[in-house]
């Protein structure tokens, strides 16, 4: 398979799967849903989630398909964090993780 | 009887019209917050090798900001499609769950053939203001109103994605711009964490995720670390079920 009908194999299956998830409960609005057990695991699931896409790119770098311990986007991951808990600004958290990042990447 | 009957159309239309206006008005001071995520994952979609066709398709048909770019992401380091895919979809699951607790303010106002695409516009913005403020106002309709409100946000979207992919490929690579891709996220998670047991769960996810992604072969340590903060989110929740069922048995 090429590159590009890789991707739109991705697009296609990503869409149609999320647009289930969506629409489901909606087509079956008044009938039984979802079992209790369930619920118990998807509540956490933003948290896993984002945390998950998170750390491998603020710990690392990979070069040639090795990841190597990245000290300057640990200390700038690590910024961005607590301006992110204090301001709850996208733009400020991502200025500010980039601008560390730069920094550290000149000093290092 | 055929003019009051035309009247009535007209002023349904305009009640419509209204509405749709109403949603996006009210969701405005919110949707400024999608154009960073915009333009990662524009830049993303260039990044990886692909153009605008690519970029501006998958916004379109998946139409959810944080998979999309986790996607991309994920099949531009070489993952296989059935990773890149599962991993975006656990990232999307939380759309069952707007939906759940949407289906009984929405449904009811749309024919059966307006069901079969109600869901598409729902993504976190639309629900939010749907929920907190449409749903009570007297003066809309709730269907359009949940429909302008995301024809803004997907507007905005498309802008900031094509902007992204325009723009990333003259950005040099000493800026490190894949770093705004965890940055994007962080900013997306602090929100997340309001119970202690969503900190637990992140903090799990998070030493798993440092240990595995390195360790697994094909990008398989994001699923095994999402399973391993949700099996403790699990965990957790029955414990506190556990107490507090305890505790109202002991006060009977």
């Amino acid at each position: 398979m090429s590159a590009a009908a890789a991707f739109w194999t991705l697009i296609v299956l990503l869409a149609a799967g999320t647009f289930l998830m969506r629409s489901i409960p909606l087509w079956l609005h008044g009938r039984s849903l979802m079992p209790r057990w369930i619920d118990r695991f998807l509540r956490y699931v933003p948290a896993a989630a984002l945390t998950a896409l998170i750390v491998p790119g603020a710990l690392y770098v990979r070069s040639n398909g090795d990841y190597e311990f990245a000290p300057e986007r640990i200390v700038a991951a690590g910024v961005a964090l607590l301006i992110a808990l204090r301001t709850r600004s996208v733009v400020a958290t991502m200025l500010g993780g980039m601008a560390v990042l730069w920094v550290g990447q000149i000093l290092l | 009887m055929p003019d009051r009957t035309a009247a009535h159309t007209a002023s349904d239309r305009a009640r419509t019209a209204r509405s749709m206006l109403a949603g996006a008005k009210d969701v405005s001071p919110i949707i400024l917050g999608i154009v960073p995520f915009g333009l990662v994952a524009g830049a993303a979609v260039v990044e990886a090798g692909f153009g605008l066709v690519e970029a501006i398709g998958m916004s379109l048909l998946v139409n959810a900001g944080a998979s999309q770019i986790a996607a991309t992401a994920l099949f531009a380091e070489g993952a296989p499609l059935w990773v890149a895919i599962g991993t975006a979809l656990v990232i999307n699951v939380r759309m069952l769950i707007y939906a759940a607790s949407f289906a009984p303010v929405v449904v009811p106002h749309t024919s059966r053939r307006g069901r079969v695409f109600l869901g598409h516009p729902l993504v976190d913005q639309s629900y939010a203001v749907t929920m907190t403020r449409g749903r009570f106002r007297d003066d809309v309709d709730v269907v359009p109103y949940y429909v302008g409100s995301w024809l803004i946000l997907a507007s905005l979207w498309q802008v900031s994605n094509v902007v992204g992919a325009l723009a990333g490929p003259f950005v040099p690579p000493e800026w490190s711009l894949d770093f705004t891709i965890p940055l994007v996220f962080l900013a997306m998670l602090v929100p997340v964490l309001k119970r202690r047991t969503d900190i637990e769960v992140a903090l799990v996810t998070g030493f798993a995720a440092a240990l595995l992604v390195p360790a697994l072969p094909m990008q398989t340590g994001l699923l095994a670390a999402i399973a391993a903060g949700l099996g403790w989110g699990a965990l957790r929740h029955s414990d506190e079920r556990n107490r507090t069922g305890a505790r109202t048995g002991a006060s009977r």
